[in-house]
């Protein structure tokens, strides 16, 4: 999130799209009700009328995967009537930026984007580039008036998604259409703000990013960034998914977002070069220009004195993967299913129900020699071998199980979707055998070591020469106990030599060699600090000699009555509560509206440590102490972590464009996309099933008579995920006891299916049996002047528990392998099925 | 010490069940394996072990797709509690100080009669046929605590507190009457509804069984009345015209 | 010959008077307990518990007693000639020093009425209680439950009139009847007072 939970209740206009707060985060709700009561306006967008829906204020219907085209809309409507926020688009955002005029967009080039290279299925990004002046500063138009200008070409992009073409797209109504549209654009005003609120009904598309891309647009547009009550906000699907994505939970990052380095990146010096961003603009922050300093210091963190200077800090022990190779989820379970791995620790998760496709993923868990699955109750995953239309006889995987603690049995902090970090603390003792995560990694680390300190094997430095201070160590050298206070310190890092500002004379001492470091503003690329995560850098302090877990802090002060709070807990960055927050102030620094203060420019703030006044800055954390842009020689730009300083209308960074464009689901119900005939489907996505072969498990099919309906999943609030917590407990299975499928009133008369009847849904690659709910809470669509019904089935349940099959099974054995062209985030949320009485 | 209440705002409720399950682990309920029936509401209805639940209503609407809407419901601690009036046994239900039905199952010697004289179908009754129900939970509130169902409710749809300051709040946002203010002396589980509470299924003017207040109000006293009455007449008859004599019969 | 006995009540019946009599002692203290949560009368049975345990299973003997009585009771109350009606005219000349009444049967007019009525309020009595106390399946349970608990409680206000009346008769109004319900014998004379028919019927 760009801002935190509790920020929903300072909006005007909430616009909840790809998301079902009240269902799968309902104190969320809490934020967004009293929003409501302050006069704010809930819109949901979505196809199935939610417990979120039931709350809102307008509510449309939409078919799923449209939501480019019901966002291009809402562009298209907020240039045409002049709705934007013109002094944040021209000063914050690159909408003046003059692109080079070889651009051209999907409109005039068949439904892609120059640069577009069928054979490899990736665009040459040449033509997307932005023109520089002779110092190596964007050419801008600060009028939005030159055809190349980024405002220009945006408003040509998006002319084409007229209020009639959305709607035959997305089958929303157009006044449904105008309504939305209207109410949202009405926070282009200084003095009013909108947020948006996701999740993976936006994410799980093969157009997951330009989803969220699209709103974004329409964010800096309305000038909705960095403001209270703005923002766009990812509602995470677990307590702690944003603090195991900060922490380098997937493949291509490092922890604190540091890209993973391929082979070809051979040395430290090749790697900061490559992947630190550079600005010749004076007035951009660039703070990504600190790379060099992160990277050493995370060295640092892992390998500690055995990092030098002259063995690189160690970089040569970083693991490397190959130039190109994805190692996504998809491309996995992919592998493993062609039988590339020979061990598999599935830890904390339920691939066996969770995957998209998830029955090609039960098919290559066959393939494994072994597996650890590590978890609090056994699941679908760890009895694989035992499964539906599995003869246990024939599959040769050990499958060793792994007790782990619940949350309430182990400390630490949790990081929600807000970036706040909260220190949590063990109630009970772990029950039987169960351990928490970090006890079970440190007994593997130290008989892995001990492996190697046998055998030797072919690269044993990466793991010999890893720090591990995690606590006393007995007479063997393992740490018996481990100190999570210890990682915690790690990851925050510490001055390894006492650290001086020369800037100043005589130099100012920063750091005690031995402390925890300040934050990361004060790390060094020389290997005189080391930081478990640079963005955590500040998370546990020493201040005054004191050691500070600011993780645990519960102070309850507040800002401006904006429930910043930022004495309870602590949120990355350096406690920003906001981020981007310079965007919320007008070029002197004065907040766009006074009553929504984030942060504001006073020229005489007192310091209450020196009781001396000195221009800075009040309220949140900002962006950098930089005074105000309108300041010649010091003023920044807002969004620093970009590279030109300036929010991305443009952005050339992903995979499948510049500009968002609507592409259809890899499955859909019509035969082209109405949106350019030529290109049905997202051009740059990897296909896993093509003409020209492919597994038969990843089969797609659409625009098939066999399959006519259009079909979504989704989560509810009895269960949490597959359901592996939520299906032992009691409680909620009485609540919700077995897989539904919610279908129009409309499409059950078609097929003779009452409410309450057993039916069997299916896709071109599984199928499962559901209690049919026949509700209006689904319509058929009217869809390029067809009927198009769609229908939604949870994915929470499974066939291991209850233990009588009662639940059913999971709904992502219909789900397509497809991912999102930047994420490879599987695309579950849109793909077609046949329903037929059982 | 004030009379307490819940203050219910379906306006509020996002049908999350927070509170059904929050209640069944304060008060230590356990599960009944259910069947999906083709709706959300599940169990359908209150069980000795279920004290509360959501309904969910779905109708059509006039500017929008569906209207779906959830109230939260549970016993009313009615000020004039049929249950209690009706029950025969002493010290199975009771009004606690902060003016909780409160039952203890120990007295209750499971007549089952307090259902039929609940004006909201609330009692339920256990394997042992002892009544089970909401008690607002009176351990916790008496020791200053929120019920389990209000301290979970993530929206603010199910509030706790004083009686009249509850209904002092409501009518400043705009109520002008709460559903339960007066009916039945006043119930102690307000709801702050929009429309006419037929729409959230629960009857417009809720009232003891007639039979039970005609019970309550003539036949009880009469048993006593007729008893006297007929003791005393005897005796007069006696002192008066006295005993029939053997001489005097004909 | 002044003191020669015939007998009015055989063993039986005697036994079973007295059966159904104290079935509803039973049943009334309890009943009172109940009604107005009588602390003392709950002690005596213990706990409300253990007096549910006994007004339902006095509810059996007394619903047994008095189907027992059918057959000693029923036809003769059944059979209502104009001395009986003569005998409520005078009303059974309870209201004056000396009246002349009608020739009786084994038991009067009043008697015969007063069989009636027990028979009628005991059965609506038994009925309703054996509702509440059975739960029998039906549909709309809470409406048939409500009439079972108003039936019960207006029987029981009917009894509570009734019966104080009945023993008053039984004994202090009418010397000398107390002991048919002992011995099951009264004396000649006595019964040619009162119970002329039946004695000329007996062949005396
Ligand atoms: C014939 C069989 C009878 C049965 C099966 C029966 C059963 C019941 C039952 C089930 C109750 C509810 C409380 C409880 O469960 O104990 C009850 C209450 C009561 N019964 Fe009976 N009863 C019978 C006869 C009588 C008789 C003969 C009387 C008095 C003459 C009587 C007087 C009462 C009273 C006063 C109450 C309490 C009033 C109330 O709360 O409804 N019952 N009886
Ligand atoms: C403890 C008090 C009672 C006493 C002293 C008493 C006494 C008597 C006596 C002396 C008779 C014989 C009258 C006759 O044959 O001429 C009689 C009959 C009878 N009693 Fe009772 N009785 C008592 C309680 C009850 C109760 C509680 C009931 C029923 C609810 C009852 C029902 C009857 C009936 C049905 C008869 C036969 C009809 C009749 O003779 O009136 N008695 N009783
Ligand atoms: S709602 Fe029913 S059970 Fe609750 S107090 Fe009122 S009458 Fe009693
Ligand atoms: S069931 Fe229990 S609580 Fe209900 S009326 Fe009977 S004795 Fe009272
Ligand atoms: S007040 Fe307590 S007992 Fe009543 S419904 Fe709420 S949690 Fe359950
Ligand atoms: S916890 Fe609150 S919001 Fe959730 S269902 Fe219950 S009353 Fe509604």
């Amino acid at each position: 999130m760009t801002n935190h939970w509790i920020d929903f209740k300072n909006a005007d206009v909430i616009l909840v799209m790809g998301a079902n707060p009240a269902e799968n985060h309902p104190i969320s709700m809490k934020w967004i009700m009293k929003a409501r009561e302050k006069g704010a306006k809930l819109i949901v967008v979505d196809p199935r009328f939610t417990r979120t829906a039931a709350k809102a204020d307008i509510y449309a219907q939409m078919r799923s995967g449209t939501d480019i085209a019901f966002l291009g809309g809402m562009i298209n409507y907020i240039l045409k009537n002049n709705l934007y926020f013109r002094e944040y688009v021209v000063n914050y955002t690159n909408a003046t930026f003059l692109v080079t005029p070889d651009f051209k967009g999907p409109g005039e080039f068949n439904g892609v984007f120059s640069g577009y290279d069928e054979k490899t299925r990736k665009y040459d990004k040449k033509t997307w580039s932005i023109q520089m002046d002779d110092k190596g500063v964007p050419k801008k138009d600060p009028m939005l008036k030159d055809p190349n200008s980024v405002f220009q070409l945006l408003k040509k992009h998006y002319s084409r998604y007229t209020l009639d073409k959305v709607s035959s797209i997305t089958g929303t109504p157009k006044e449904k259409l105008i309504e939305v549209y209207k109410t949202y654009a009405s926070t282009g005003k200084p003095n009013r703000a909108g947020t948006e609120l996701y999740a993976m009904g936006w994410t799980q598309h093969t157009v997951g990013t330009q989803n969220i891309r699209a709103m974004s647009i329409i964010q800096l547009l309305l000038g909705n960034m960095g403001m209270a009550g703005g923002g766009i906000n990812a509602l995470r699907g677990a307590s702690n998914v944003q603090g195991s994505t900060d922490h380098g939970l997937l493949f291509h990052i490092l922890p604190g977002y540091l890209p993973v380095p391929s082979a070809a990146v051979v040395d430290l010096k090749t790697y900061i070069e490559k992947f630190t961003p550079k600005t010749k603009d004076p007035k951009s922050v660039n703070w990504g220009g600190n790379r060099p300093k992160y990277i050493t210091s995370y060295l640092k963190a892992i390998y500690g004195d055995k990092a030098t200077k002259e063995n690189d800090f160690g970089y040569s022990y970083l693991p490397k993967i190959d130039e190109g190779m994805n190692c996504s989820w998809l491309m996995l379970f992919d592998q493993m299913f062609k039988g590339k791995f020979e061990g598999f620790f599935v830890w904390g998760q339920n691939p066996a129900c969770s995957s998209g496709n998830a029955g090609k993923v039960r098919k290559a868990l066959s393939k494994l020699k072994w597996m650890v699955n590590v978890t609090l109750f056994d699941d679908e995953t760890g009895s694989f071998w035992k499964g539906p239309d599995t003869d246990p006889k024939e599959i040769q995987t050990e499958v060793f199980q792994l007790p782990v603690t619940t949350i309430v049995e182990k400390e630490g902090s949790i990081t929600n979707s807000g970036r706040l970090a909260q220190w949590r603390y063990r109630t009970i003792e772990p029950i039987g055998e169960s351990k928490p995560d970090s006890e079970i990694m440190n007994e593997l680390y130290f008989r892995i070591k001990r492996l190697y300190q046998k055998q030797g094997g072919k690269f044993p430095e990466p793991i010999l020469n890893l720090t591990w201070d995690y606590g006393k160590k007995g007479a063997d050298g393992k740490i018996k106990k481990l100190d999570i206070h210890s990682v915690a310190k790690e990851i925050n890092g510490y001055y390894l030599e006492d650290l001086f500002d020369k800037k100043v004379t005589p130099p100012k001492q920063l750091g005690k060699k031995g402390d925890l470091c300040t934050n990361f503003v004060t790390l060094q690329a020389d290997g005189t600090t080391s930081c478990g995560n640079w963005i955590y850098s500040g998370s546990y302090t020493q201040a005054d000699g004191r050691v500070v877990n600011m993780m645990a802090r519960r102070g309850k002060k507040d800002i401006g009555g904006l429930g910043l709070y930022p004495e309870w807990g602590w949120a990355w960055p350096l406690n920003r509560r906001i981020i981007y927050n310079r965007a919320s102030v007008d070029l002197n620094g004065n907040p766009w509206d006074p009553k929504r203060a984030v942060i504001k420019w006073n020229p005489n703030k007192l310091d209450p440590k020196t009781k001396k006044t000195a221009p800075g800055w009040d309220g949140d954390v900002p962006d950098g102490p930089a005074p105000p842009l309108a300041d010649e020689k010091a003023g920044k730009y807002p969004f620093i972590m970009r590279p030109d300083g300036m929010g991305a209308i443009f952005g050339p960074g992903l995979a499948d464009g510049p500009f968002p464009e609507h592409y259809e689901p890899l499955e859909c119900p019509l035969s082209e996309n109405p949106m350019s005939k030529k290109q049905r489907i997202n051009p740059t996505i990897k296909l896993f099933y093509t003409k020209e072969g492919g597994l038969p498990e990843d089969i797609f099919l659409s625009g098939d008579t066999r399959y006519p309906y259009v079909a979504t999943t989704y989560r509810v609030t009895e269960h949490w995920q597959t359901g592996v917590l939520t299906r032992h407990e009691p409680w909620q299975m009485e609540m919700m006891p077995q897989q539904f499928v919610e279908i129009s009133k409309e499409l059950a008369a078609e097929k003779g299916i009452k409410n309450g009847d057993k039916v069997t849904v299916s896709s071109a690659r599984g199928k499962v049996w559901a209690i049919a709910w026949v509700t209006d809470r689904f319509k058929p669509f009217k869809v390029m002047n067809t009927t198009v019904h769609q229908i939604g089935l949870p994915w929470c349940f499974g066939w291991q528990h209850p233990e009588d099959g009662s639940g059913g099974d999971s709904s992502n054995l219909l789900t397509p392998t497809i991912g999102d062209a930047n994420t490879m985030i599987p695309e579950s949320k849109a793909f077609m099925v046949n329903v037929e009485r059982a | 010490m004030a009379r307490k209440a819940l203050l219910i705002s379906p306006e509020l409720c996002i049908g999350c069940r927070g509170c059904q399950t929050a209640c069944k682990a304060w008060n230590q309920l356990p599960a009944t394996k259910t069947a999906n029936k083709g709706s959300a509401e599940n169990p359908p209805d209150l069980t000795p072990n279920l004290y509360n639940k959501i309904r969910y209503v779905e109708m059509p609407s006039e500017t929008n797709t569906v209207r779906w809407l959830f109230v939260s419901q549970r016993c009313m601690h009615c000020d004039d509690a049929g249950c209690i009036k009706i029950c025969p046994a002493p010290g199975a239900l009771f009004k606690t100080k902060e003016g909780a039905t409160a039952f203890n199952k120990d007295n209750c010697i499971g007549c089952k009669l307090c259902v039929a004289a609940c004006p909201f179908n609330v009692p339920r009754y256990d394997e042992k046929e002892k009544i089970s129900k909401c008690n607002l939970c009176s351990d916790r509130i008496a020791d200053g605590l929120a019920p389990a169902c209000a301290k979970t409710c993530p929206t603010g749809a199910i509030r706790y507190g004083d009686r009249d300051e509850i209904i002092g709040k409501t009518q400043k946002a705009g109520y002008q009457k709460l559903y339960g203010q007066m009916d039945l002396g006043g119930l102690g589980v307000l709801y702050a509804f929009k429309d006419s509470p037929k729409i959230y299924g629960m009857d417009e003017h809720p009232q003891i069984p007639e039979t039970v207040v005609f019970w309550h109000k003539v036949l009880k006293p009469l048993a006593y009345l007729g008893l006297g009455g007929a003791v005393a007449a005897s005796l007069l008859h006696y002192i008066a015209i006295g005993p029939k004599k053997d001489e005097e019969v004909k | 010959m002044g003191n020669q006995m015939i007998k009015k009540a055989n063993a039986f019946e005697i036994l079973n008077h007295w059966l159904l009599a104290g079935s509803f002692l039973i049943l009334t203290l309890s009943g009172f307990g109940f009604l107005f949560h009588l602390q003392q009368v709950v002690a005596i049975f213990g706990s409300a518990n253990t007096m549910k345990i006994w007004h339902n299973y006095a509810g059996i003997v007394f619903s047994i007693s008095l189907f027992l009585t059918i057959f000693n009771y029923l036809p003769v109350s059944l059979k209502f000639g104009s001395d009986d009606m003569g005998w409520i005219m005078k009303a059974g000349g309870y209201f004056a020093k000396k009246a002349a009444i009608p020739p009786q049967d084994v038991i009067n007019a009043g008697q015969k009425l007063y069989y009636l009525f027990i028979l009628f309020a005991g059965i609506a009595i038994a009925a309703s209680g054996f509702f509440i106390w059975l739960r029998p399946q039906v549909d709309d349970i809470r409406k048939w439950i409500l009439l079972s608990h108003l039936v019960h409680n207006i029987a029981f206000d009917l009894f509570m009139i009734a019966v104080p009346l009945h023993i008053y008769l039984g004994t202090l109004a009418n010397p000398g009847t107390f002991r048919i319900m002992v011995y099951g014998t009264v004396p000649l004379e006595w019964a040619k007072k009162r119970h002329a028919k039946w004695v000329q019927k007996m062949g005396y």
